[in-house]
């Protein structure tokens, strides 16, 4: 028996055999991320293009840039070196911004039934990666037409997807947590992935970062990402050891945060939406 | 704990928002500039559920009553796991699912299948489930070639019963229904209804909110009222309607007392006052169905009125006149001198059916048509007691049903 005190917290049990409880989760995922891809592009006149058109556009922009101020990119023809960039990094921005307001969007089924609410943030993630893999293809298109070759360290392209996938996801979980509760957060999003852009070797290299401010450098996640991409795809080389490390053990950090705040969160979504 | 109690509730409480330490609060009125309030402890909103002890057994059907904001709904997401619960223990025993109007996961750019795949998804079910049940669901939504369109041509029934069909489809040990029997037409109504009852055969446990008290009559076997985040009447589905409609009937009547009063007066009389007497005189604030009862006025008169002429007027909660009467019509010819009197009305036949109801009081002189006082309003009461009736009179029917002709073999169907 509870005694009614301040501090006590509430306690729901449900004793239930969860039988098939990860199919379960599975089939959810997949309906919601179906539904997030086939809806997005529905009674738009572009649809799907607009999944290669996105880091298209913004290539250009830095192309043009380049054509006012110097920037080195490491040997490599500018517009291969920014585009290699551009698509995980792409893929990061739109995964956090789509992650931001996946709870309110679905506050109808939050409200009414108990699911694992990550599933959410996590859908909006996964069909991110759908349009990820769509630019992809240009990207694999450039490599060809500029002859770039490509060798065993292709494989550890799944590894720098993974990787980049769960940095998405942990910061935009924390960001679908507290936007949940106050708006602010969400509408600080766009303000803070440019400000991370500028942080992130995407439209320059790593090697124009002063020595010693690296090691801080490199504290950012996405650097390990974006320079691993570089390296696989156009330089035929693994990811750069120390930053790919550094990469990972802050992913773990930001996860090791931001999970446990969500599930905090998650309890009180629909006492609020 | 015995063997089949599937739901033991002890000590719930239940606040709504994020439970957050004091200082946040201070400091939050800190950055709003609004006055802390510094002898205020603890937080501020109110607790939408109290205390509340309950414990429901494998195969019990149970029908939660109670007004708006009463707390049904917060007792059904809680059960649910949707919103935590503020203190307090909730232990279920099996897989628990809730039909909470159901049309809300609905997207609107999808067709109604990929929305019914996607619904099934949301409520727990594996593809394989949803691949079996998918049939099913088609034909019980009835929606034929619209159920390859999308959902936003959809009119509200169709939405509704696309939602109900996949709830409906979905086994689980606990069952909670909020509201959803609203949706459809008759026919589809029924069709649910007896959805639920199959349901309560195949042993689920059901608990239901609904404000169709006969809707709840028919499926729940036990009830439950609360008010104001209490559980105040726990028995009988019948026992439950009639503590709500008691409670009901109260509140009106409290509203009844508060209204403005419309009174007419002059110096030639004084109302001190009215009540209420049963037979043996006890002063009554509640009438049994079918009880006889008088209203008692006490008054004094300042002039001598050789042709008094009182009137008597019982209002139900509608405003509209169940009981007119005038005490020359009914015999009353007394005359009455400057002095203080007690004017009593019995009502041998009570007709009242339940509810709640306002008495209007004049005072005339018969001679020459003066209204010395009219008070509306000068007594309020509730009638209560079990049973349902409804309408304005109570009183026994008797029913008959006598067959008239025999039909022949073929024709003992209306064809649809």
């Amino acid at each position: 028996m509870q005694k009614a005190g301040l501090l006590n917290r509430g306690e729901y049990v449900n004793v239930s055999p969860k039988s098939r409880r990860w199919a379960r989760f599975g089939t959810l995922l997949y309906a919601l991320v179906v539904r997030d891809i086939t809806s997005r592009y529905r009674r738009s006149a572009l649809g799907i293009w607009w999944a290669f058109l996105q880091p298209l556009i913004l290539m250009l922009l830095f192309n043009m840039l380049r054509g006012f101020v110097n920037i080195p990119s490491d040997g490599i023809p500018y517009i291969l070196f920014s585009f290699a960039g551009l698509v995980p990094w792409t893929f990061f921005t739109n995964a956090v911004a789509a992650c931001g307001p996946s709870i309110t969007t679905n506050a109808e089924v939050i409200k009414k039934i108990a699911l694992p609410r990550e599933v959410f943030p996590l859908a909006s993630v996964a069909a991110t990666l759908f349009d990820f893999f769509m630019s992809s293809i240009i990207l694999a298109g450039m490599l060809i037409w500029f002859k770039i070759p490509v060798g065993i360290h292709l494989l550890w392209l799944p590894a720098l997807i993974v990787l980049m996938t769960i940095i998405s996801f942990s910061v935009g979980i924390l960001l679908a947590g507290l936007g949940t509760f106050r708006k602010d957060f969400i509408f600080a999003t766009p303000f803070l992935t440019q400000a991370w852009l500028f942080a992130t070797p995407v439209i320059y290299p790593l090697s124009t970062v002063p020595e010693q401010w690296r090691s801080i450098y490199m504290l950012n996640p996405m650097v390990g990402v974006v320079e691993g991409f570089r390296n696989v795809l156009l330089k035929s080389a693994a990811p750069p050891s120390e930053a790919f490390l550094l990469s990972v053990l802050m992913t773990f950090v930001i996860l090791a945060i931001a999970w446990p705040v969500f599930r905090k969160l998650s309890g009180y979504f629909a006492d609020v939406l | 704990m015995s063997e089949d109690v599937v739901i033991k509730i002890e000590g719930l409480w239940k606040r709504y928002g994020l439970p957050l330490p004091e200082f946040v609060h201070t400091l939050s009125d800190l950055i709003r500039s609004k006055k802390t309030n510094s002898t205020y402890n603890g937080d501020r909103r109110p607790m939408a559920l109290r205390d509340l002890n309950l414990e429901i057994r494998r195969g019990e059907t149970v029908g939660i009553v109670g007004r708006n904001g009463a707390g049904k709904s917060t007792l059904l997401k809680i059960l649910a796991g949707v919103t935590a619960p503020t203190r307090g223990r909730v232990e279920i025993h099996g897989r628990i699912f809730p039909m909470i109007e159901l049309n809300a996961g609905l997207h609107m750019e999808l067709t109604g299948r990929e929305n019914v795949r996607l619904l099934a998804a949301v409520m727990g079910l594996s593809r394989q489930e949803i691949d079996a049940k998918l049939p099913d669901i088609e034909d019980f939504t009835e929606l034929g070639e619209w159920f390859d369109k999308p959902v936003r041509m959809y009119s509200s029934g169709m939405l509704g019963r696309l939602g109900f069909g996949v709830a409906v489809n979905i086994e689980s040990d606990v069952v909670l229904i909020d509201e959803t029997f609203a949706v459809g037409d008759l026919k589809f109504q029924n069709k649910s209804l007896a959805r639920v009852k199959e349901m309560r055969e195949s042993g689920a446990t059901i608990l239901l909110v609904s404000h169709s008290l006969e809707t709840l009559q028919f499926v729940a076997k036990r009830g439950i009222l609360l008010e104001q985040g209490q559980l105040i009447s726990s028995g009988t589905a019948l026992e439950a309607i009639n503590a709500y409609e008691t409670l009901v009937f109260r509140s009106e009547q409290g509203r009844l007392e508060h209204r403005v009063r419309n009174r007419i007066t002059t110096k030639e009389a004084n109302i001190f006052g009215a009540r209420l007497y049963a037979e043996d005189g006890s002063t009554l604030t509640e009438i049994q169905t079918g009880q006889p009862f008088g209203i008692e006025v006490d008054l004094r008169l300042n002039r001598l009125l050789e042709k008094p002429m009182f009137s008597l007027g019982i209002l139900n909660a509608a405003g509209i006149l169940c009981k007119w009467n005038i005490s020359a019509e009914d015999g009353l010819m007394e005359p009455g001198t400057c002095n203080r009197y007690l004017v009593r009305a019995w009502y041998p036949e009570n007709r009242l059916s339940n509810g709640a109801y306002e008495v209007h009081f004049a005072a005339r002189d018969n001679a020459s048509f003066e209204t010395l006082e009219r008070v509306a309003g000068i007594l309020s009461f509730a009638v209560t007691g079990p049973g349902r009736a409804r309408g304005i009179v109570s009183g026994k029917c008797q029913w008959e049903f006598i067959l008239q002709d025999a039909c022949s073999e073929n024709s003992d169907s209306i064809s649809d």
